[in-house]
């Protein structure tokens, strides 16, 4: 990336001072967008777990109100790469699992500092998705799938018995030691007078900003040009080659920072958990996040968010029994269901067919 | 010097030589239409040109360097920029996204410009964006999903994806294939006021008689991977060896 | 054990592993090569023929799953293997017919993309159909009496392989093979070739290739689902066999060269070979050994091993 003054410079005036300033000021939408995140980041938890009669219903609890955030960010980004660059990867567990390796083991060695756990496991995640990129770009299309796949795979392999002594191997990594934040709040201990109510815990607080930056970088992602091109990629790659973008290079942009979420979204998961386990590495939880993304909606920003709470609630509640006894054993094959249910009928994902929706009732344009 | 050359330029497939030793030469500002049958090299003639496809062996210079080993995204930053036969588009993009991103890429390099910048500020792409759908005569349009163009529109958008790389040699393959008269007459107007105000150097591969002999300065013919002939309008309407390979019986 | 026969023994358990990576890398191979349609459920094709094998072959008493639940614990015909053998072929050809017409017919000018979402959805639906009715926990699937132990004949009788893996081996070769000159030197294999190069110029010939491609298809699951009965007793067998084996058997077609039957062979006795070496010498690093030849062979030649260079339109 170069960091050549873009043309905006030519007939805008202002001084760099300001120029450096202004990339950083929320634009129009951008502002609202972020307004209502940060809404619905604050209420979430407390209507999910805590709210008298809905939560009740919904059954839902704290952990698992952080626990969508988290695969959240994970979705968001796997779906700036497929939703809007085109590119299918079947081997995001590589960067969501070896960032939370590469977070737990620092917390063992280094630092236990939730901060600096997310930079070590957002660090590695992002070199490692430059490397498996640029391997996996060498082939285009459906290859590209085959060839992330294998090489996340080896990954898993790698950490399954090579590299056992630091992994922890089958057992999984069991030897995080997370200390408190700003050396301060236990992530596990209350916040303070309202914000328990609404929030909860302290990890809920600090997964909460993560995910409103995340939705704040994605957003200023897909209206860079940087978003063009990549939609301009899917479109047309012929053309876009030939109107002189370097196809190729874009493309491994687009995977590195969808890598970089999984990676964000990994340290993240490891800091929840305490723990690893060996199966964050394996293929189907590229899989998941392929779900995920694709059942709330791909080419949105949200969807995938939605997605992947869809997805966590029919695992970890619908399969649990009461309310749902009926259809429990059945969870995950009635999700597969719905998920080629979704391919086949609305492409656009749960996110798509509601702004169908309302494009229909409001009776156009958006 | 030439503003495109090339020398001894030979493309085999298998056995069959596709181009077989073109020797080429577009002078800036020259526009030059390559004409012959069906197979006899024009498409593989442009497909060389764009790097699209690999010389057996030969040399392509434009701009007096040489474009064998570059990539196609760099030949069109070097200024060679390809209208497609079909309506190469975006289609899920806006009729002013289509032409937004040809501008960036040709304005900020192949690669670069800032992540995190909000594209309403690139002032200069929105600029050229603009006056390139003017001059294509869809800025009335600008706002709507290319796909939901029609034909004829949809081709004006494709050659306007062209312009707005601001080349300096445009090649046209068969810019009016699948036109209505109608359309094929505006496309004409379109390339012939392009040229008067832009001064674009032109190569254009075209089935039209009508068109290659009205707007263009100097004719190719291929035939058979080889140039058999090459001239003014009314030099190849009278050669005889053209008459015989390409044109025919056809009354012009 | 004496160097040589260990030698052999890794070399012959290498090859019956390979054979099972060849009988899937083959139907993913040609389907691939023909109908440019990447089947992630092609294991779950392997899943079918490894049940549809178990439940001919022998009695199974199922210990979990709904169909236990209901009171059909007991289950299978018991009809040995050699009938498992004629049958499931056929059975999984049958499923992988109705999967091109139901399945890859209609999604056929979808994106690549979409293509591999809903093949890897049915994976799973299959999956946890087979979950959800058999149940979780590993079924026996036992090698047949007359194939355990070493066979009885000289030379062999030294070496402590199961004639069952034999066999496999044999099979293999013998399938392989007839699909190979089914390929090579039928009308059917000129319009799958030529389909593999240059589909749009066959198209224009004005031959249909949909009937072809059904039948490709079709033979590509029925080589999985014999892999399915060949492998199934040698492994434990519950739902994820199928997304287990999916793995490797794509990188075979990729190291061999997509469209290419010779290629998936040298890329399935390359993989099969070098994991019983790995195995049997550094057993840590097996699996992680195939991938780094994976890796390296796609660094070199990107085509696959025996894979044409693509050509640009």
């Amino acid at each position: 990336m170069s960091d050549e003054p873009a043309a905006a410079a030519d007939g805008e005036t202002g001084s760099s001072f300001a120029d450096t300033v202004g990339i950083w000021m929320p634009r129009g939408d951008e502002l609202r967008v972020m307004t209502a995140t940060a809404v619905v980041l604050a209420v979430f938890p407390f209507v999910f777990s805590r709210m008298p009669v809905v939560s009740d219903l919904l059954q839902g609890y704290q952990s698992l109100a952080t626990l969508i955030l988290i695969w959240g960010i994970f979705a968001l980004g796997f779906d700036l790469l497929l939703g809007y660059t085109g590119l299918l990867s079947f081997g995001h567990a590589a960067f969501w699992g070896g960032a939370a390796y590469a977070a737990g083991v620092f917390s063992q060695h280094v630092s236990g500092s939730p901060i600096l756990m997310v930079l070590a496991g957002t660090v590695f995640a992002v070199l490692l998705a430059w490397f498996l990129g640029f391997l996996s770009l060498r082939r285009g299309g459906i290859y590209f799938a085959i060839l992330t796949l294998a090489f996340a795979q080896m990954m898993f392999y790698m950490s399954s018995s090579p590299l056992a002594f630091i992994t922890g191997g089958e057992n999984g990594f069991t030897g995080v030691e997370t200390a408190e934040l700003f050396g301060l709040f236990p992530l596990e201990s209350e916040l303070p007078l309202v914000l328990e109510t609404l929030l909860g815990t302290w990890l809920y607080a600090f997964v909460a900003v993560i995910a409103l930056l995340c939705v704040a970088l994605g957003y200023r992602i897909l209206h860079s040009p940087y978003g063009m091109v990549f939609r301009a990629i899917r479109e047309n790659e012929q053309r876009a080659e030939f109107v002189g973008l370097n196809v190729w290079r874009y493309r491994l942009m687009s995977f590195i920072i969808s890598g970089f979420f999984a990676g964000v979204a990994g340290s993240l998961f490891v800091i929840h958990g305490t723990y690893v386990p060996l199966s964050s590495l394996y293929w189907t939880t590229s899989g998941e996040v392929v779900i995920m993304t694709v059942l709330g909606g791909t080419g949105s920003l949200f969807g995938p968010v939605v997605g992947a709470g869809v997805y966590l609630y029919v695992e970890n509640i619908v399969s649990g029994g009461h309310p749902f006894e009926f259809v429990a054993p059945f969870w995950h094959l009635i999700l597969g269901l719905v998920f080629v249910v979704t391919i086949w009928v609305f492409p656009r994902g749960i996110w798509g067919f509601f702004r169908d929706v309302r494009d229909y009732v409001t009776g156009g344009e958006d | 010097m030439a503003l495109l050359e090339t020398e001894n330029l030979v493309k085999e497939f298998g056995g069959l030589v596709a181009t077989d030793e073109v020797n080429l030469s577009v002078e800036e500002g020259e526009r030059v239409s390559i004409i012959g049958p069906n197979g006899a090299g024009k498409s593989t003639l442009v497909n060389l040109i764009t790097r699209r496809l690999d010389p057996t062996s030969g040399d392509i210079r434009f701009k007096g360097e040489s474009i064998v080993g570059h990539d196609p995204h760099e030949v069109v930053q070097m200024g060679v920029s390809k209208s497609f036969q079909t309506a190469s588009i975006f289609s899920d993009l806006t009729v002013r996204e289509n032409a937004e991103i040809a501008a960036l890429a040709s304005e900020h390099g192949s690669f670069g410009f800032k992540l995190l910048e909000h594209r309403d500020s690139l002032t200069g792409v929105h600029q050229v964006a603009r006056d390139t759908l003017d001059a294509v005569g869809l800025l009335d349009q600008a706002d709507r999903q290319a796909s939901e163009l029609p034909y004829g529109d949809k081709r004006r958008l494709e050659i306007g994806i062209a312009l707005a790389a601001e080349p300096d040699l445009l090649l046209m393959d068969e810019p009016t294939a699948g036109m209505s008269p109608e359309e094929t007459e505006a496309t004409v107007d379109l390339v012939e006021e392009v040229k008067r105000e832009l001064g674009l150097t032109f190569v254009l591969i075209e089935h039209d008689m009508e068109i290659v002999f009205r707007i263009s300065d100097r004719i190719v013919v291929l035939n058979r991977g080889q140039v058999i002939a090459e001239g003014t309008p009314d030099e190849i309407k009278g050669d005889a060896a053209v008459q015989e390979a390409y044109l025919g019986g056809v009354e012009l | 054990m004496s160097f040589h026969i260990e030698a052999i023994t890794v070399l012959l358990n290498g090859l019956q592993q390979g054979a099972i990576y060849i009988l899937l890398a083959v139907g993913l191979s040609i389907i691939l090569g023909t109908l440019k349609f990447v089947n992630f459920a092609h294991g779950a094709l392997y899943l079918i023929g490894t049940y549809a094998g178990l439940l001919i072959a022998l009695e199974v008493n199922l210990t979990s799953g709904q169909l236990q639940a209901w009171g059909f614990g007991q289950l299978g015909l018991g009809l040995g293997y050699i009938p498992a053998l004629l049958i499931v072929p056929f059975v999984v050809f049958v499923v992988g017919l109705a999967m091109e017409r139901w399945v890859v017919e209609p999604f056929k000018n979808r994106p690549d993309t979409d293509q591999i979402l809903v093949t890897f959805g049915l994976a799973i639906i299959v999956q946890e159909l087979f979950r959800a009715f058999f149940g979780s926990s590993s079924l026996p699937f036992s090698q047949p009496s007359w194939a355990q132990g070493p066979p009885q004949v000289p030379f062999l009788a030294a070496i402590p392989i199961s004639s069952w893996r034999y066999y496999v081996i044999g099979i293999t070769a013998v399938l392989v093979l007839i699909v190979y000159l089914l390929v090579e030197f039928t009308d059917f294999g000129l319009v799958v070739r030529a389909g593999t190069r240059d589909p749009e110029m066959v198209e224009l010939l004005g031959i249909r290739l949909s009937r072809p491609y059904i039948v490709v298809f079709g033979i590509g699951a029925a080589l999985a689902g014999v892999a399915g009965v060949v492998g199934g007793p040698l492994n434990p067998v519950n739902p994820t066999i199928g997304n287990e084996i999916l793995v490797p058997a794509f990188l075979t077609v990729v190291i061999g060269g997509v469209g290419s039957i010779a290629g998936a062979v040298l890329g399935g006795v390359l993989f099969g070979v070098t994991q019983a070496v790995l195995v049997a010498t550094y057993s840590a690093w097996a699996q992680v050994g195939l991938y780094a030849i994976a890796a390296i062979v796609l660094l070199v030649r990107p085509q696959g091993l025996l894979g044409e260079a693509e050509v640009a339109p």
